[in-house]
């Protein structure tokens, strides 16, 4: 049975099953939305933060996961990166049943350094990249770090392969590297890499900061520190990478980035780049098509908030919230800050929205990971956050600080938003150092399921139980001349209920990727009319009359049918 | 060693810029009368002017960066501008701006200038000099940048070298008031004090409107005892800038040096900082600030004979610096003066622990108040 048949096969395998969602009762769900069942799913990974004295801030920033098919059989697995050096990643086999296999030792991505001494197993490791690099049908893994990022070659038979050095894409030895994703930003069919860097912090340099008093030691603000430049590696299509960063005009030493995420923000048919940097100005980089990019942060609106203040970005995520075709702008702040949502106009420049769309419970939290995701399947996009600070005894300083918080869920009612953290259930109620949020249908029941990692402690994964009444899509898309996961295609989706337009993008949130299937509620439509998908090769292929509540596997035609 | 405060040197390196403009006049061909340099021109005509509207240059610099990304000049500008506005917030921004300047123009001399006094400023003075070196490749001899160059070494705990290279400067340029300023901090970081008074008398006198150089001036002065000169040139400092608490603390030095205990206490009780200026992330930078206008109240209550509100005073302190010695020294003195020995005791030890330790008349009566062990003594 080749990749595609079998792939094919699963989606057969599970339609009838899922299809039965859409007979389901349409009366008020007293349930929790999400239910917490790291515990029952088998998942035993702690996260380690190397929490330390002497405050490094590296320490306090943690470290992300990612969703990935890595045997493509259908269910998402789960990869969890680990902050403290020697500390080992671990890679969670989805058993289909709700419940995970930890295979990280035969899988061969701990990313440690095996236990022995060397560069691997010195690092504070933070972001993860989820793409297939070359093409070959499976997904690899980049792991970014403060220290060299590796890259996992996926072997097709559950293993990786270290090739980082062959890559080519370990970046500086010192950099401190956070956000991470594969795009194809030159269409040329391969998957290039973005790589966010934060810092040019260096261990020993490590200033006091806090009183000099016991206990009260904090991490220091990024403002000692100057930013780093950004790398763009660029794939040559033979397994190795170019750094084309300064050529393409993204090397601003001025960024502290600490997200990214990818978005088509103008509709030119090239995926743009949305850096969200702390306490500097965040960078909206345009695709200029020829291979470079160009800063239009300042022209676009998307650099400052709305007193024309830098903001502490960290997460961040693009989608269309208010359904006018256009890509708006999430961005998680610090404490105290207002959360940013630009709403794109569609002429090139956005409207910072954030104080009038209802989202006023984030204002104290700090945010980190965040997605935006039809959490209702009610057909629009909402926002789930996770937050933490970052000064662990923030208490000794500001009393009504924490330093574990309270994810936040917001609803998209008509493109402004309503708290919806309390219908989330108890699950959402705990308090963590939240770091790292990614979505996946993990059970393939039609609800996007969220894990989110935590610092210095247990992930968690809440199984999303659905809104009983919502109809949904997922689309597996396998590029031919595009990359094999359709990455950066644009995806219409025309129902009785409207029009929705979406990217294949799985790069958003903070250090984290989510599944690169794109899931799509459809709210009480039953049948799609027209799904119209534009590759990242420019070719254009529409579908008819398709059915809903499946997982959709779709192939870039050959040819422009 | 004299450290200014976070943002206080803004106007004294533009004022200097304008004078000497050595740096922004190079990147504004004064011919181009292009609508875009003539919008440029105009904003940077603001900035170095006695009253630049910065929050206006800003709004301007963005709308022109807006339309040209990749303007040095106009990252240069907001950058300055930015600084200008003398916020914290905007400080990483003001950077951000010069780091991208230099970025895009590797060979943009001012930019790396300006960068050079934030980073002084900030106390960092491995990069200023960093960025001052790569400046003088490209502008050797520069009398400003040797200048500044000498403040970084001085900050580096250079000051020999400091003073080398600020004279240096000062032979090309004698008119240099930058430069005469970091030379008396330097001077006065090598002991040589009445050289120090000089060079920062001459700053002083020359009237550019600078609260940085009345505080040196004014901190020598104290130093060398000479409390009137210390009270006339801090009193005119902070008349020059009523908010800043560095000067109020030093005159409250000087009066209580006087015996003008009153006046000592107005100063401080003015010096006090905003109730917005105890937010975390504030604290790296106003600490030393409210640690040295406590350890002030504290002496000026313990030369007035109130010595629970000295105490009170110290203790603020040595919860931002348990360890400090001459604080502990302070606080220790009280306990003994209260009859409370055991907390004297224990503060005298820090105190010896961290190099200040009290007279030995005071440890021998701390010992026998110990060993008497008054009943009734509160402890």
């Amino acid at each position: 049975m080749t990749r595609l048949t079998r792939l094919a096969a699963v989606a057969c395998v599970l339609s009838p099953l899922l299809l039965s969602a859409q007979s389901r009762g349409n009366k008020p769900d007293a349930r929790p939305l999400f239910v917490d069942v790291t515990a029952k799913s088998g998942i035993t990974f702690v996260h380690k933060s190397g929490a330390s004295p002497d405050k490094f801030m590296v320490e306090t920033f943690g470290s992300g996961l990612a969703w990935i098919d890595y045997d493509n059989d259908g269910f998402p697995d789960l990869y969890f990166v680990n902050g403290a050096p020697g500390a080992p990643n671990a890679l969670y086999h989805n058993n289909k049943d709700g419940t995970f296999a930890d295979v990280t030792e035969r899988a061969g991505v701990a990313a440690n350094g095996g236990g022995k001494e060397g560069a691997a197993a010195k690092t504070y490791k933070t972001g993860v990249a989820v793409g297939d690099y070359d093409n070959d049908g499976y997904l690899d893994i980049y792991v970014t770090a403060f220290g060299p990022n590796i890259l996992f070659h996926n072997n097709g038979d559950g293993t990786f392969s270290d090739v980082t050095a062959k890559a080519g894409v370990a970046g500086g030895a010192n950099e401190w590297s956070t956000s991470t994703g594969f795009f194809d930003y030159d269409r040329d069919g391969r998957l290039d890499l973005y790589v966010v860097n934060y810092l040019d912090y260096r261990l020993d340099e490590n200033p006091y900061c806090g009183l000099k008093k016991e206990g009260y030691r904090m991490y220091c603000h990024p403002t000692q520190f100057d930013g780093m430049a950004d790398r763009l590696f660029h794939n040559n299509g033979d397994g190795t990478f170019t750094d084309v960063s300064k050529q393409a005009g993204i090397a601003n030493p001025a960024g502290k980035g600490l997200g990214v995420t990818f978005c088509d923000y103008d509709r030119d048919g090239d995926t743009d780049i949305y850096v969200a940097n702390d306490t500097v100005r965040n960078f909206l980089y345009r695709n200029n098509g020829d291979g470079t990019f160009t800063d239009v942060a300042y022209a676009a609106g998307v650099g400052f908030d709305s007193n024309g203040k830098p903001q502490a970005g960290m997460g961040v995520d693009c989608g269309d919230i208010d359904g006018n075709g256009y890509p708006d702008i999430f961005v998680t702040n610090f404490s105290e800050e207002l959360n940013a949502l630009y709403q794109n106009r569609g002429d090139g420049t956005f409207e910072d929205v954030s104080a009038t769309t209802g989202m006023g419970a984030a204002f104290l939290p700090l945010g980190f990971g965040t997605k935006l995701y039809d959490f209702d399947n009610d057909g629009d996009l909402d926002i789930h956050i996770t937050n933490g600070h970052v000064i662990d005894n923030v208490k000794l300083y500001q009393s009504n600080l924490t330093y574990a918080q309270k994810d936040l869920l917001f609803e998209n009612v008509g493109g402004k938003f309503r708290d919806a953290t309390a219908a989330g259930g108890p699950a959402l109620q705990a308090e963590r150092i939240g770091r790292g949020l990614a979505v996946a249908d993990f059970d393939n029941d039609g609800n996007l399921d969220v894990a989110i990692s935590s610092l210095g402690q247990r992930p968690v994964l809440l199984r999303n139980q659905g809104a009983r009444s919502a109809n949904w899509i997922t689309i597996r898309a396998k590029g031919k001349k595009s990359n094999t996961f359709g990455l950066g295609a644009i995806v219409k989706i025309q129902t009785p209920e409207g029009l929705q337009i979406r990217e294949l993008n799985n790069v958003s949130s903070y250090l984290s990727a989510s599944d690169v299937r794109l899931h799509a509620g459809l709210g009480a439509a039953r049948t799609i009319q027209q799904i119209e998908i534009t590759w990242p090769s420019g070719t254009r292929q529409v579908l008819k009359d398709v059915p809903v509540n499946h997982i959709l596997v779709v192939e870039e035609p050959s040819e422009q049918p | 060693m004299i450290r200014s405060r976070l943002f206080a040197v803004v106007p004294l390196v533009v004022a200097l810029s304008a004078v000497s403009a050595p740096c922004a006049s190079a990147q504004a061909p004064q011919a181009d009368r292009s609508p875009v340099q003539e919008r440029l021109n105009r904003v940077q005509a603001d900035l170095f002017s006695a009253t630049p509207h910065f929050t206006d240059d800003v709004a301007a610099l963005k709308e022109l960066l807006a339309e040209n990304p990749k303007s040095v000049e106009a990252h240069v500008l907001l950058g300055l501008a930015y600084r200008g506005l003398g916020t914290q917030e905007m400080l990483a921004e003001a950077i951000a701006e010069l780091r991208q300047a230099i970025e895009i123009d590797p060979g943009v001399v001012p930019a790396r200038f300006y960068l050079a006094h934030i980073y002084l400023d900030m106390g960092r003075p491995a990069r200023a000099k960093e960025e001052l070196e790569a400046a003088l490749e490209k502008a050797p001899g520069s009398p400003q940048f040797l200048a500044s160059l000498g403040e970084a070494e001085r900050q580096l705990k250079n000051p020999r070298k400091a003073a080398e290279l600020i004279r240096q400067a000062l032979q090309s340029d004698p008119s240099l008031l930058e430069g005469r300023y970091y030379l008396g901090l330097a001077l006065f970081d090598l002991g040589q004090t009445t050289d120090a008074m000089k060079e920062l008398e001459q700053v002083v006198s020359a009237n550019a409107g600078r609260p940085e150089a009345y505080l040196a001036l004014g901190t020598v002065y104290n130093q060398a005892s000479r409390f009137d000169d210390a009270i006339r040139v801090l009193s005119q400092g902070t008349k020059l800038d009523p908010s800043r608490a560095d000067l109020r603390i030093q005159l409250a030095r000087a009066y209580r040096s006087k015996g003008l205990l009153e006046r000592a206490e107005a100063e401080l009780i003015r010096a006090q900082p905003k109730p917005d200026a105890t937010l975390a992330a504030s604290y790296v930078e106003h600490q030393q600030l409210e640690f040295d206008l406590y350890v002030e109240l504290g002496l000026v209550k313990m030369k007035r004979g109130q010595l629970a509100a000295a105490a009170d005073a110290f203790k603020k302190a040595l919860a931002m610096d348990p360890a400090h010695g001459l604080t502990n020294n302070y606080i220790a003195q009280i306990y003994l003066r209260q009859g409370q020995f055991k907390l004297a005791s224990e503060h005298a030890a820090r105190a010896a622990k961290a190099g200040a330790p009290l007279s030995e008349n005071d440890r021998k009566l701390i010992d026998a108040g110990l060993a008497a062990k008054k009943p009734g003594v509160r402890e």
